[in-house]
């Protein structure tokens, strides 16, 4: 079965191959980047037997396709050893060529559809399994072979099996993103609905709450999404998936993290945040933020942790977004959530950028309207912790300087507290560095904090800034050259002339 | 304190601002609170991010290495996270640094003491001083056919010398300095490849910065005339001390007044800078580029 906790084991497995498995993974990252570009991101899960340790291809291409006919004529004939056959069936599906070559066979998928509803249980399971494994098929004409499966697989998701249900949500996950004309059937044929009902049904058995989580971020992640799908589903999607989303602790993390990326396709893809607001999700998802924040605080981060977070953090992000700044007290109502958000940078800056780049982000959206959230920075003694990451790049320090300057665009108490923390000396690094939107806000911050404390320009001064601020005005950005210029003419020159003219002689 | 206004923007190519109407106030109340011509336009914003963004590719990609088995849940050995590089700030100078010393001394040794007429870089605020009195000073020209003007280098003899050759033979004879010190920096013509470079820039602050005492203002005008002289500075990075005429500055930059030749000096610059021959720190500036001052009526 597919479960998180094991999944590290299989990794750990690799063994002397891992160069090989490695330079696997790296190819197979490139492709998925150029996918995502072309906007074609789409993936498929095997489900794995139980007595299977990694999803291997035992047997050889030639073999695989024969065996494949020879057992398609043997099951036609309905003899003594179906089920038997049936499970080689299924293994020799495993092979991609051997499944075109299924395909192509006439009938075969009349035949699997007749076991699959026939009266033999252990058939009905195997013949699923069949069907999964050609749904897992990288082959693009055989996704579309498997349409006529499809009502059956749907109804049977309200059946009490959980194997067999999983194999059945499985599969269909498989199927719908393969292409518009499936996604539309499925749509047609009524997989919402039935994807609901189960999970309603079934939410105490995780594993398929798993599964009917992976089915749905399919759906939800298709381009089309936001115009068909996703308006159908507000009203009683979110709601249900926020039930289901605390992680178990002997489970595992799996069900909730598929449930997290429901919503986070729900919430930014909806044009309108606040039906989900309505739902609770702001509070739910930061709740759940905190506590993850105050796990990894401790040093105690699960593995895999940050495959549920990523989505929590975008959840709230753009739930923050569409909150009015009068009901964020209400939607939030837990001014430990900046601190969970320092814990999880400072964590994962390291190990995961991109990471510690989206919680920066849900930093910005927490304290740009927020004086409460701005002052819980100061009073949690967040900002020195903040102040040291200004030197990490890939988006990080650009976002984390636009939470500083949210705080000291706030008050002049602010702009104090931030300069006894020692921003201004920040500052005079991040005036140099070669990113512009870097230099710009700097320039900015550093306006904000003189304006509200003018005293802090000898200061400044004296630790080299009025050269730096000089050699800006050389910058050939021009929103650089003005904003230089102007400090020096009403700020900073002004100010201290005659200090500096008797220094420099 | 300033009214919050409320953002949304969309995917990368399509930005979609407004303002959230029955809420909060628009922008414009803010700006009428702030003078004119202030270019500081700073506001807290709030960011929605399309499931499509960019800022999300890694994540995304990492969710569906996971569902394709390929995730690796133990830490990579190889490091990820980067440190912003610095870049010198003077517009045509592309030179970038991986710590701020370096930066610093970049910064110090090259852009700081610089002549406004020929931008030539000399190593200290006096001799750059002396450079000025000598080379682009009428008034010296005239006062040193009567009486000893120049002064020797090393700070402190204070002697001053009718012609730069006797104030050469004593800095060899007396100060010890080598026979083959480059005291005579010739200039070297190099128009073109000025001229190109300075089209790129554009430079708006001339009017705020050359606040002179009508000095400067001449020298600019004249300069804003005259084809290019001098040269990019040729200032090799020697290590440290450069304070004062220690014996390794291997080039002071201090031309004989007068001479003018096409260059025998295979000097590779390994840095040059460029700034618009119309911008001149006056009066008003406070440090790097020196101009005439105003003390020169």
């Amino acid at each position: 079965m597919w479960r998180l906790n094991k999944v590290r084991h299989k990794a750990g497995r690799h063994g002397d191959s891992s160069e090989q498995f490695r330079s696997k993974r790296r190819e197979q990252e490139n492709a998925l980047r150029q996918a995502r570009r072309d906007r074609q991101l789409v993936s498929k899960r095997l489900l794995l037997n139980d007595d299977e340790e990694h999803p291997e291809v035992t047997m050889e291409t030639n073999s695989a396709g024969q065996d494949v006919v020879s057992l398609f004529l043997k099951l036609q004939h309905s003899g003594p050893e179906k089920e038997a056959d049936l499970k080689a069936l299924s293994k020799a599906l495993r092979d991609p060529s051997a499944q075109l070559t299924f395909i192509k066979q006439g009938k075969s998928m009349h035949l699997l559809v007749g076991l699959l509803t026939g009266s033999n249980a252990q058939c009905r399971l195997q013949a699923v399994q069949c069907l999964h494994e050609l749904s897992h098929s990288p082959h693009a004409t055989v996704a579309p072979a498997c349409l006529p499966v499809t009502p059956y697989l749907l109804t049977y998701l309200s059946g009490q099996s959980t194997r067999f249900t999983e194999l059945c949500l499985y599969t269909l996950g498989n199927l719908c993103p393969d292409s518009d004309v499936v996604t539309e059937k499925l749509l047609a044929q009524g997989i919402i609905p039935a994807l609901t009902s189960c999970l309603e049904n079934q939410r105490h058995n995780l594993a398929l709450v798993e599964a009917v989580g992976f089915t749905l971020s399919q759906l939800l992640q298709n381009r089309d999404a936001a115009e068909k799908i996703i308006p159908k589903s507000l009203s009683f999607l979110p709601s249900l998936l926020l039930s289901v989303l605390t992680p178990d602790p002997q489970f595992g993390l799996a069900p909730a993290i598929e449930c997290a990326w429901c919503l986070h396709y729900l919430t930014s893809s909806a044009v309108d945040g606040r039906v989900l607001l309505c739902h609770g999700a702001l509070l739910q998802c930061s709740s759940l933020l905190v506590s993850i924040g105050g796990v990894v605080a401790d040093g105690k981060k699960e593995e895999g942790m940050e495959l549920l977070i990523c989505p929590l953090l975008r959840c709230v992000g753009n739930l923050l977004s569409s909150c009015p700044v009068d009901d964020l007290i209400a939607q939030v109502d837990d001014v430990r959530l900046p601190a969970a958000l320092c814990a999880l940078l400072q964590a994962y800056l390291h190990t995961q950028p991109a990471l510690a780049r989206e919680t920066a982000w849900v930093l910005n959206n927490l304290t740009a309207h927020s004086i409460e959230f701005c002052s819980a920075l100061l009073t949690l003694n967040l900002v020195p912790g903040l102040i040291q990451l200004l030197p990490f790049s890939q988006g990080i320090n650009t976002m984390i300087l636009r939470v500083l300057a949210n705080i000291a665009h706030k008050k002049k108490e602010f702009c104090v507290q931030l300069i006894q923390l020692g921003l201004l000396s920040a500052l005079c690094a991040t005036l140099k560095m070669a990113d512009p939107e870097m230099v710009t806000l700097s320039l900015d911050v550093l306006f904000m904090l003189v304006t509200s404390c003018p005293q802090v320009t000898e200061e400044f001064v004296k630790q080299g800034g009025l050269s730096l601020i000089e050699a800006i005005q050389y910058n050939s950005e021009g929103e650089m050259r003005r904003r230089a210029a102007y400090l020096l003419e009403h700020k900073l020159l002004c100010e201290c002339e005659s200090d500096c003219w008797s220094a420099l002689r | 304190m300033l009214q919050p206004e409320l953002d949304r923007l969309r995917t990368e190519g399509d930005v979609l601002v407004r303002s959230c109407g029955d809420v909060c106030p628009t922008s414009e109340t803010e700006q009428s609170e702030v003078e004119e011509g202030n270019p500081f336009s700073f506001s807290p914003r709030l960011i929605h991010l399309h499931k499509d963004h960019e800022l999300f590719e890694d994540g995304d990609i990492q969710r569906h290495m996971y569902l394709q088995d390929l995730y690796i849940f133990a830490e990579d050995d190889k490091p990820s996270l980067s440190v912003s590089e610095f870049a010198c700030h003077i517009s045509g100078c592309t030179t970038v640094f991986s710590t701020l010393q370096e930066y610093e001394h970049h910064y110090n040794s090259l852009h700081r003491n610089v002549c406004c007429s020929c931008h030539r870089s000399l190593p200290t605020a006096r001799l750059l001083d002396i450079h000025i009195q000598e080379w682009h000073d009428s008034l010296f020209t005239i006062l040193a056919e009567k009486q000893d003007m120049y002064q020797c280098l090393v700070e402190g003899c204070g002697q001053r010398f009718r012609t730069s050759k006797h104030r050469k033979d004593h800095l060899i004879k007396i100060h010890k300095y080598p026979q083959d010190f480059k005291f005579d920096k010739i200039k070297t013509d190099r128009r073109e490849k000025k001229r190109q470079q300075h089209k790129d820039t554009d430079m708006e602050v001339v009017d705020d910065v050359c606040v002179s005492e009508g000095v400067c203002e001449d020298m600019c005008g004249v300069l804003s005339d005259q084809p290019e002289q001098g040269e990019s500075m040729e200032m090799h990075m020697t290590d440290e001390d450069t304070t004062g005429m220690a014996a390794n500055i291997e080039d002071p930059s201090l031309a004989v007044h007068g001479t003018t030749s096409t260059s025998t000096d295979p000097l590779k610059p390994r840095y040059s800078y460029r700034v618009p021959a119309n911008i001149c720190f006056g009066q008003a500036s406070v440090r790097g580029f020196r101009g005439r001052r105003g003390k020169r009526k």
